[in-house]
C-alpha cells in the first residue's frame, strides 16, 4: 500500500471513529447519568433505546416526509421522543425502580442492587419480547437520503486521497454534542442540576437540605433516558435495527461508562468516544472480526492503570 | 314395556368400549414433524419466513387428504424456536427429540445451528431435512439427514462462472480482480473454500482483499475503505444478518461505489428479502446479484402466486420456499414407507426419485439424494434484483429475467 492508501485509511477511519463515538458517548452519557446520581444500574438501557428507534421510526413514517426530508424530520422527531422518554423514565421510576433503590433500600445489605439486577433485568427481557410481539423481526431503518450519501473531502493529497463523511451519522453526531453540552450545562448551571448532584453526593445530607430525593431521582431516570433515546434515533436513520438490537449496544454503553469514570456525564460521554475511536482504528492493524476483541482489551488495559476510568477523578462526578 | 335381561345387558356392557371408540379409530391419526427455526433473535425473519412455508405445506397436505397411504393420516407441525444461539438450538432440539411421537424434523436455518441441531437428532434417529449449505452438514457421515441445497462449494462457481462469462460479452472485458467481504459464520467461510483453495486461479481472478468479520457490523466504513482501495472489478458480499448486507451496501453507495458501479455479488438468500428493499430502496439494490440454495421458478408460477397470496409476502424467497418444498418431501415419503417408523421413513426419504410433488419445488425439478443426504444434481438459484423485485436469473429453464452485467445508474 502507498502512503496516500495508508493517509486516506487513517483520515477515514479517523472520521467514522469520531462520528459513531460521538453516538456511543450520548448512549453512554444516559447510562452514565442514571448511574452517577441513582447508583442504579439500568440493564434495559439497550431495550429502552430499542423502543425509542421504533417511536422514531413511526413518528417519521406517521408524518410521512418522503425520503429527501426524512431525515431533518428525524432529528426533530428525536427530539420529541427525548420528550416522550423522558416521561416514559419518570413513570418507569416511579412505578418499578423506585421499589427497590433509594429510601427503600437505605441500610439494606447490598444497596437494593440485587433487586436492581432482577428488575432491570426481568424488564429488558419483558421489553425485548413485547418488542417482537409488537413489532416483529424483520430488520427496519428510518428511510433517509442522507444516510445513502456523503460529503467528499478533498482530494486532499495529490487526486486520490478523499474522505467520505456520511451526512446522517455527521449530523446524527452534531445533535449528540449538543444534546451532551447541554445536559452538562444543565447539571452544573441549573437548579435542577445543582439538586441532582446533592443527591448523587449524599443523599442523606440532601434529605435534610430540604431537596425532594425521589423526585430528583426521578428526574435523573427521565433524562437518562431521554438522552439514549436521542442516540436511538440517530442511530436508526443508518442502522437497520429490530428488537433485540437494544442487547448490541448495551455492552458498549457499560463499557464507555466504566472506561470515562463511573458517575460523570462527561466522563460517560468521552468513554463512549474513546470505544469509538478504539472500535474503528483498531481495524487498521487487525483484522475486522477483532474489532470488538479490541475494545475490550484497551478497557481491561485502562482500568488495570486507573480503576477510577479514564476521567474519574478529572471530572466532577454527574 | 322394553324388557332388559340381564345377558343382554352384560353384551351391551362388554360392547361398549368398542362402540364408543368407533369414531376415534375411524379418524385419522396425526403424524407429528417438527421445524425448529430461530423466531426469536436478529435471526427471527428468516424463522419467520421458514415457518410460513412450512405451515402452508402442512395446510395444503391436510386439505388434500393428508397421508392416504395412512389412512388419510393428517400431519401435525410442532414449530419450535432455535433461539439466537448454538446453545439455544441444541437445547431446543433436546426438547424437540424427547417427543417420542416425532416423525421428522426440519431447520434449523444457518448452517451452524444446523450442524449443532443435527447432532442432536442424529443420536435420537430422528430424519432430518434441511435446506442448509454448508458442506460439513453431510461431510460427517449422518445416515438421519438430507440436506436439499447445493453445497456451499458448488454454491457460488455456480453463479461466478456465467457471471464472467456474461462480464465479456457485456462489458467488453473481463473482469480480472475481486473483492471479497464474508462474516466469520460456517455458510459463508464454507461458500469460500472452493474460491480460495484454486478457484479463483481457474476462473482467472486475483483476491485484492479477503477479509473476515463478526456480525452484527456496527459500521462498514473500515471494510469499505480498504475495498475503495482495493479497486475490484467485482465485489463477493458474503453476509448472514440483513442488517449487516444493509450496512455494506449503503457505505458502498456512500462511497460512491454502489447503484452498478461496482458489480455485486451476495451469496445468500438475505440480499432478496422485502426487507433489504425496503431498507436499501431499489435504486440501491438495481443490478445486486444474490445467489440462493433454492429461488422461485417461472415454471412454478400459479403456485408461487398462491402461496405468496396466502402468506402476505410480496415474492417468496428459499426460506419460504423450501420448508414448503420439505414438507410435501416427507409426506411423499411417508405415503411410500406407509408408515410413521423414523428408520422406513428415511429409507423413503433417501429413496426419493421424482420429478413431481415436492420436487417443484426445487429449481432443476428433479429430486434425489446421495448417500450421504445431499441432493443429487443439486441447481443453485441465482436470482438478480431489477426494478425493485429480486428476479431468478439462472437456470435459464426457471428464470424470470435475463441476467444482465450490472452497469452504473
Amino acid at each position: 500500500m502507498s502512503f496516500a492508501d495508508h493517509l486516506e485509511s487513517l483520515l477515514q477511519i479517523l472520521s467514522a471513529g469520531l462520528l459513531l463515538g460521538c453516538l456511543y458517548g450520548l448512549m453512554c452519557a444516559g447510562l452514565g447519568l442514571i448511574f452517577g446520581i441513582m447508583r442504579v444500574i439500568n440493564f434495559a438501557q439497550g431495550e429502552f433505546m430499542m423502543l425509542a428507534m421504533y417511536a422514531g421510526l413511526n413518528g417519521v413514517a406517521f408524518l410521512a416526509p418522503g425520503r429527501a426530508w426524512a431525515f431533518p424530520v428525524a432529528m426533530a422527531v428525536a427530539l420529541a421522543v427525548a420528550l416522550l422518554f423522558y416521561g416514559i423514565g419518570a413513570a418507569t421510576h416511579f412505578l418499578l425502580v423506585s421499589r427497590v433503590s433509594g429510601s427503600r433500600v437505605v441500610g439494606s445489605e447490598d444497596g437494593g442492587h440485587t433487586g436492581q439486577l432482577i428488575l432491570t433485568l426481568g424488564l429488558s427481557l419483558v421489553l425485548q419480547n413485547g418488542g417482537l410481539m409488537l413489532f416483529g423481526s424483520s430488520p427496519t431503518s428510518i428511510g433517509n437520503a442522507a444516510a445513502d450519501n456523503s460529503w467528499t473531502v478533498g482530494p486532499l493529497w495529490g487526486e486520490d486521497v478523499m474522505i467520505f463523511v456520511n451526512q446522517a451519522r455527521a449530523w446524527s453526531a452534531i445533535l449528540a454534542l449538543v444534546a451532551v453540552g447541554l445536559t452538562i450545562l444543565m447539571m452544573n448551571r441549573t437548579g435542577v442540576g445543582r439538586r441532582l448532584r446533592a443527591v448523587a453526593s449524599n443523599p442523606v445530607a440532601a434529605v435534610y437540605m430540604g431537596v425532594d430525593v425521589e423526585r430528583a431521582f426521578r428526574t435523573a431516570f427521565g433524562i437518562g433516558l431521554a438522552l439514549t433515546a436521542i442516540a436511538g434515533v440517530c442511530v436508526a436513520t443508518f442502522y437497520p435495527f429490530q428488537p433485540y438490537t437494544g442487547f448490541d449496544f448495551v455492552i458498549i454503553m457499560y463499557a464507555g461508562v466504566v472506561l470515562g469514570g463511573m458517575g460523570s456525564v462527561g466522563g460517560a460521554f468521552l468513554g463512549g468516544l474513546v470505544i469509538g475511536l478504539v472500535q474503528q482504528l483498531s481495524t487498521l492493524v487487525l483484522a475486522p472480526q477483532l474489532q470488538n476483541t479490541a475494545v475490550f482489551v484497551v478497557f481491561l488495559a485502562v482500568l488495570l492503570v486507573r480503576p477510577q476510568g479514564l476521567f474519574g477523578r478529572g471530572v466532577e462526578r454527574a | 314395556m322394553i324388557k332388559t335381561s340381564r345377558r343382554s345387558l352384560l353384551a351391551t356392557a362388554l360392547a361398549a368400549p368398542a362402540i364408543l371408540s368407533w369414531p376415534a379409530r375411524a379418524q385419522a391419526r396425526t403424524i407429528k414433524i417438527a421445524l425448529l427455526t430461530p423466531l426469536s433473535g436478529p435471526l427471527a425473519r428468516s424463522g419467520e419466513l421458514e415457518r410460513t412455508g412450512a405451515t402452508l405445506a402442512v395446510e395444503d397436505v391436510n386439505a388434500a387428504g393428508g397421508i392416504k397411504a395412512m389412512g388419510g393420516a393428517k400431519l401435525e407441525l410442532t414449530v419450535a424456536d432455535a433461539g439466537a444461539s448454538v446453545e439455544q438450538v441444541t437445547a431446543a432440539a433436546q426438547r424437540l427429540v424427547a417427543d417420542q411421537d416425532l416423525v421428522a424434523g426440519m431447520g434449523a436455518w444457518a448452517s451452524s445451528f444446523t450442524l449443532a441441531a443435527t447432532e442432536v437428532s442424529e443420536r435420537a434417529k430422528l430424519p432430518w431435512v434441511t435446506l442448509s449449505w454448508a458442506d460439513s452438514i453431510t461431510n460427517r457421515g449422518f445416515r438421519y439427514l438430507i440436506a436439499t441445497s447445493p453445497p456451499s462449494s458448488q454454491i457460488l462457481l455456480a453463479a461466478l462462472q456465467p457471471l464472467l462469462a456474461l462480464a465479456g460479452k457485456s462489458a467488453g472485458r473481463m473482469p480480472s480482480t475481486i473483492a471479497m467481504i464474508n462474516d466469520d459464520t460456517a455458510v459463508n467461510q464454507s461458500n469460500m473454500v472452493p474460491l480460495r483453495n484454486g478457484g479463483l486461479e481457474k476462473l482467472n481472478l486475483k483476491s485484492v482483499m479477503d477479509e473476515n468479520f463478526t456480525p452484527p457490523l456496527s459500521d462498514a466504513t473500515p471494510l469499505i475503505q480498504r475495498l475503495r482501495r482495493a479497486k475490484p472489478d467485482l465485489v463477493l458480499l458474503g453476509t448472514t444478518a440483513t442488517s449487516d448486507s444493509r450496512l455494506l451496501l449503503q457505505t458502498l453507495t456512500e462511497f460512491g461505489m454502489g447503484q452498478g458501479k461496482v458489480p455485486v455479488l451476495a451469496p445468500s438468500a438475505n440480499w432478496g428479502t422485502p426487507e433489504i428493499l425496503k431498507n436499501l430502496g431499489a435504486n440501491n439494490l438495481e443490478g445486486v446479484i444474490g445467489v440462493a440454495g433454492n429461488w422461485g421458478s417461472k415454471q412454478q408460477k400459479p403456485l408461487i402466486d398462491n402461496l405468496c397470496h396466502r402468506s402476505g409476502e410480496p415474492w417468496l424467497v428459499q426460506d419460504t420456499l423450501s420448508n414448503y418444498g420439505h414438507v410435501l418431501l416427507i409426506a411423499d415419503a411417508l405415503e411410500r414407507a406407509g408408515s410413521a417408523d423414523r428408520d422406513k421413513l428415511m429409507e423413503a426419504l433417501l429413496a426419493t426419485d421424482t420429478k413431481e410433488g415436492p420436487a417443484k419445488l426445487f429449481l432443476g425439478g428433479h429430486l434425489s439424494f446421495e448417500k450421504n443426504g445431499r441432493r443429487a444434481n443439486p441447481v443453485a438459484g441465482v436470482f438478480q434484483w431489477k426494478n425493485g423485485v429480486p428476479q431468478t436469473v439462472l437456470p435459464e429453464a426457471d428464470a424470470f429475467a435475463e441476467l444482465t452485467w450490472p452497469r452504473p445508474a
